[in-house]
């Protein structure tokens, strides 16, 4: 009796909570049923969510995103390897820094969608080119996140550990590594919804399928109810991924004190 | 002549120091574009696979010298700037409001935290469908992505007044309406202006992407068309371009804000 009231009142709380959504969404009903706008501008809601089922029977719906996941890890992890090495090197060797700060700077302003029409010219319209482009956007946060990560180990650390006789490599993956791992976790907070954006944007623009590409295709062929299904796991993809980062971050950063 | 009567040895030195310091910046440039002619020259590459520097930078003094050029670049950067105009105007009040009142916080806050995670690219198809292509589209993507930045960077920046200012302000009798403008939006400048540099990457991105999407002006238009019809060279200068102006708008930006917070404390300032 008492779990049950409790259960009734957060979700009361949830309900009220999210009023504005609920609201949102009968206005949204009521002004496509009572024809105040043409379906093919703003269909119902209802009709959106009854486009939900065709779609993932037809395989228009897990396809295209496991698509779009494939491309975004991948161009991810690219970019994590990648800038992970270079902010280490650039920590630790003077001559890194000196050659590629002035470089990263200037590049990290720009923005990096302008850069798919020469990564289409080298790797083609299908997968490569967008997980080019998502490595090329992301590499900049894990670079700046590595070397501030890296930068903040205490140098006594570094030489204590060096005269228990710790190697190079030990030093990287036993010291630095660690003490990163806080940095390089917002650089992947910031990272992740930029892989996604990006591998969905590379596909809106360049086709070649994904969730972006079916968009743009359902776009053209007038169905917008399928334009909106697309929309909703768009989102509702950033936000489940946005809370698994974040359970991440507390699961890897158990022992940190941030 | 009215030389400086007396000059520092530190004074004297400032400048070598400087431009030594500006040369040893420019270095990493100058080498990576000898490196990309070097490997464009070799012969390694398939030439139209990646242009030499040399023809790259022909193409762009002659991109320069056609007014054409400038107009598509002008087309973009008003769509960019006039969409991060329209979101900062919509976003600075609407995150000052969720931040003072509990009313507006409670009605936009739902909808600020359901939307956040979506990428805001997505609504293009949807805005190519009610405002058709065009410049209208592009202004309105470029505002709701720009919204949210100003939004929050707003509404965190005012929570992070010190309850000290606004305690002796009020003590010295300052009404709510004036504690506004007076205290509260002063004291989280810094805040919104680090929002807006953000915003306004996100400006250019959406904004070329809108343009790549469809349309039929602006530069990530005149990117594509160069791309189709094989003018790579055409296309890398475009590219370059639009980095260049990126990074000049960006730094515009910081130095603008760092002189706009002249009087707030050093670590507020924009890097």
């Amino acid at each position: 009796m008492r779990t049950l009231h409790i259960i009734g009142a957060s979700l009361w709380r949830g309900i009220t909570a999210a009023y504005p959504l609920i609201l949102l969404a009968i206005v949204w009903e009521a002004v496509a049923r009572l024809g105040y706008v043409r379906p093919v501008f703003l269909p119902p809601l209802s009709a959106v969510f009854a486009q939900f089922w065709p779609l993932a029977t037809g395989g228009d719906l897990v396809q295209p995103l496991l698509v779009s996941l494939y491309r975004a890890a991948a161009g991810l992890a690219l970019a994590i390897v990648l800038g992970v090495a270079i902010g280490f090197l650039m920590a630790r060797m003077r001559v890194v820094r000196w050659l590629l700060d002035p470089l990263i700077a200037f590049s990290f302003p720009s923005p990096k969608i302008a850069f798919l029409p020469i990564f289409i010219l080298w790797f083609g319209i299908d997968h490569l080119a967008k997980i080019a482009l998502v490595a090329f956007t992301c590499v900049f946060p894990f670079i700046v996140a590595a070397y501030a990560g890296a930068t903040t180990v205490p140098t006594h650390q570094l030489w204590a550990a060096r005269a228990m006789g710790t190697s190079n490599l030990g030093l990287l993956r036993r010291v630095v590594l660690p003490a990163s791992l806080p940095s390089l976790m917002s650089g992947v907070r910031v990272g992740v919804p930029y892989a996604l954006v990006t591998a969905f944007t590379a596909e809106m623009v360049a086709g070649g399928g994904g969730l972006g590409g079916e968009m743009v295709l359902a776009q053209r062929y007038f169905e917008t109810p399928t334009v909106f299904v697309y929309l909703l796991i768009m989102l509702a993809t950033g936000y489940v991924i946005d809370l698994g980062v974040l359970a991440l971050r507390r699961r890897i950063l158990r022992w940190h004190e941030g | 002549m009215s030389a400086p009567a007396q000059t520092t040895p530190a004074q004297t030195l400032a400048l070598p120091i400087w431009a030594l310091h500006s040369l040893s910046r420019l270095t990493p440039f100058v080498l990576f574009l000898a490196a990309w002619q070097g490997l464009a020259k070799s012969g390694l590459i398939d030439p139209t696979f990646l242009p030499s520097v040399s023809a790259v930078g022909h193409a762009l003094i002659d991109l320069g010298a056609s007014p054409s050029f400038y107009t598509d670049l002008a087309v973009t950067l008003g769509r960019s700037l006039g969409g991060l105009a329209l979101g900062a105007a919509i976003g600075i009040p609407l995150g000052a409001g969720m931040a003072v009142s509990r009313k507006i916080d409670g009605f936009f806050g739902p909808l600020v935290k359901a939307t956040y995670s979506l990428p805001k690219t997505a609504l293009i198809p949807l805005l190519l469908l009610w405002l058709g292509i065009g410049s209208a589209t592009n202004i309105v993507a470029v505002m709701f992505s720009t919204l949210l930045p100003f939004v929050v960077y707003t509404y965190h920046g005012i929570h992070g007044v010190p309850q000290l200012l606004t305690w002796s302000a009020r003590a010295m009798g300052t009404p709510q309406r004036r504690l506004l403008w007076k205290i509260l939006l002063p004291a989280s400048l810094h805040a919104i202006l680090t929002g807006l540099r953000l915003a306004l990457g996100f400006s250019f991105v959406i904004a070329i992407a809108a343009e790549m999407i469809a349309a039929n002006t602006g530069i990530g238009k005149l990117m594509f068309i160069y791309g189709e019809s094989g003018a790579y060279d055409y296309m890398f200068a475009a590219v370059a371009a639009v980095v260049a102006l990126a990074y000049v708008a960006d730094r515009l930006t910081v130095v603008i804000s760092n002189r706009l917070l002249r009087w707030d404390d050093v670590e507020n300032r924009l890097g």
